[in-house]
């Protein structure tokens, strides 16, 4: 009996391991390895293609100092924090909003709730491009039209300094609120009925059942997405490569771009690995950050 | 009394509607503007920009801009790549973190929890943070500018583990015991009872993997050298960064690549929401 619980455990070791061989060879090879080669590179003055007769020399804390003194990447680090600053308030007071809004038992809601989500299905360059179209900065340009009407001057959008920022804000925005909408919406079924009854029993209006009510207890989807929009409101790359390549006078330059700037058009390997390290940790820090939030519930 | 209260009620029902509809006009109208333009002129879709029109099928329609986007912007080949790519991706990521979510959840081994902690560990890293030297190790492997290329560094991911991990957790025991008694396998139990029984788990990998795949812009930035294997999304913002620039084209290409999305949408809504729920959201 002992031999042959002995004999399945021997057999359910070798098939586990041979069943995580193909993912963590993957895993491993695209991800893991490169990520300690940016550790170790972002000491270097490695090149991405060598020249010749000259090795990568370790170069210290060189590239990291580049990090903080080169005006261009800590304008991508300052641009990507502002960008995350409009982009997750946003999302998190109108994304709850919206689904507090279609959390309601009227006819047709279903339909409006899939309208919402829809933009969804629309890949990210579609969505930047078509939107360009919107913010055309041509006096007869669609949304300059718009403003015109109510007698605004034209607004040159994504070819002005101060703009440019908002308006790829307003894309992200656009495309990502309805998927919040419906994350916060699962989080709104989850609230007891009855917590509502007592609030009115205690005479509370609509506005104060959702500050003390309805707040609370969503506390803990809220955290998971001001976390996910953060996180990915941090990668922002798309809209720059397709529309902006980082301009005007690098007012849209953001982290990724430049490292890919940085690393893949002009070649150093080992400054953009320094970029990538640092990024990795405020990233490291925000996922940290959620553990802590939502630990301190219990 | 009564009667003010129900007319009251009748203007608060109405003024939701208005909000529901003008909502729902800001995110319809990109996308209907986007479609109808796919019809018109450059000429037409100018004029009308800056009215109402650019909303409506209105004007001369034309199927022009679908036959120069297949004929002389080679739609066709950018599509076939991005499906190949998609396929690929979506094939390998579904089954191969399946089978590392099952050993994980259902088998009882030496390095179990070890594994478990060294996929929490691996989550956190960002893709886009190992982009620069992820590209070395294509260049290394002599996988540049294909397909393979393309896909690869897309099939495993530590998120798909953890859903098909959950799902496989909470699965009977009795059910592979049973089979176990049998004399089957643990690959056979995999393969002839558990995949069977996983179809809504699989679906929703599926199409995490297929919209990852599908919208991807940074890795086919890095990774194809030319046209051969340019994926759509790298077709579309080649021709919007063109010299000269045709915005009707710009439209159909737009309009083309977003429908296997939607079709996928259509079909899967259930599981497109939920898969799109637990990626958070795309970069």
């Amino acid at each position: 009996m002992r031999q042959k619980a002995s004999r399945l455990y021997r057999e359910q070791t070798r098939t586990a391991w041979l069943f995580c061989a193909p993912a963590l060879l993957f895993i491993c090879t695209f991800l893991v390895v490169p990520f300690f080669m940016s550790v170790f590179f972002s000491f270097t003055d490695k090149m991405l293609v060598a020249r010749a007769g000259k090795p990568a020399l370790f170069t210290g804390l060189g590239n990291y100092v580049k990090v903080f003194s080169n005006s261009t990447t800590r304008q991508a680090f300052i641009n990507t924090g502002l960008y995350t600053l409009m982009v997750v308030p946003f999302i998190l007071v109108f994304g709850t909003l919206l689904a507090v809004f279609v959390n309601r038992q009227l006819r047709g809601v279903s339909v409006f709730r899939a309208i919402y989500f829809s933009p969804q299905v629309v890949t990210m360059t579609v969505v930047v491009i078509v939107w360009s179209f919107i913010f055309s900065a041509s006096r007869r340009g669609m949304l300059n039209s718009f403003l015109g009407v109510f007698g605004i001057p034209p607004q040159r959008f994504l070819q002005d300094t101060k703009q440019a920022l908002v308006c790829i804000a307003v894309m992200y925005v656009w495309q990502a609120i309805g998927l919040q909408m419906v994350i916060i919406l699962g989080g709104l079924q989850y609230i007891s009925q009855e917590l509502y009854e007592a609030a009115k029993l205690d005479g509370c209006t609509p506005v104060q059942q959702f500050f003390y009510v309805t707040v609370p207890q969503l506390k803990n989807t809220l955290v998971y997405v001001f976390i996910s929009v953060t996180i990915s409101a941090f990668k922002v790359f798309t809209p720059i490569y397709v529309l902006t390549n980082g301009g005007p006078r690098n007012a849209t330059v953001t982290v990724v771009y430049q490292l890919y700037k940085v690393g893949f058009l002009n070649n150093q390997q080992g400054y953009a690995s320094a970029i990538s390290v640092v990024f990795f940790l405020f990233v490291l820090a925000v996922s940290l950050l959620q553990n802590h939030l939502v630990g301190r519930e219990d | 009394m009564q009667a003010m209260s129900k007319s009251r009620k009748a203007a608060y029902l109405g003024l939701s509607y208005f909000f529901y509809v003008a909502i729902a006009l800001v995110f319809i109208l990109p996308v209907l503007y986007m479609f109808v333009s796919s019809f018109k002129s450059d000429a037409q879709i100018e004029n009308d920009m800056s009215t109402l029109k650019a909303f409506f099928p209105v004007g001369k329609l034309t199927l022009e801009n679908y036959r120069a986007s297949f004929v002389e912007k080679h739609f066709g080949k950018f599509f076939l790549n991005s499906s190949v790519v998609s396929l690929i991706v979506v094939c390998c990521a579904t089954i191969v973190n399946a089978m590392m979510g099952y050993a994980l959840g259902m088998l009882e081994f030496k390095g179990r929890r070890f594994l478990i902690s060294v996929v929490i560990a691996f989550s956190i890293i960002p893709s886009e943070a190992v982009i620069i030297n992820r590209f070395l190790v294509a260049l290394k492997l002599g996988i540049i500018n294909s397909y393979w290329g393309l896909a690869a560094p897309l099939i495993g991911h530590t998120m798909y583990i953890f859903l098909y991990y959950n799902h496989f957790r909470g699965m009977p025991k009795e059910l592979q015991e049973a089979a176990v008694v049998d004399g089957e396998t643990y690959a056979g139990i995999f393969w002839k009872i558990m995949i069977p029984l996983s179809k809504p788990i699989l679906a929703t990998v599926a199409i995490m993997a297929f919209i990852g795949a599908w919208g991807d812009l940074l890795w086919p930035a890095l990774v194809t050298r030319d046209e051969t294997f340019r994926t759509l999304p790298l077709a579309l913002r080649g021709l919007d960064t063109d010299v000269h620039t045709f915005w009707g084209q710009i439209f159909t290409f737009a309009t083309l690549m977003t429908l296997p999305v939607f079709a996928v949408f259509l079909a899967f809504q259930k599981q497109f929401i939920a898969s799109l729920a637990m990626t958070g959201i795309k970069g």
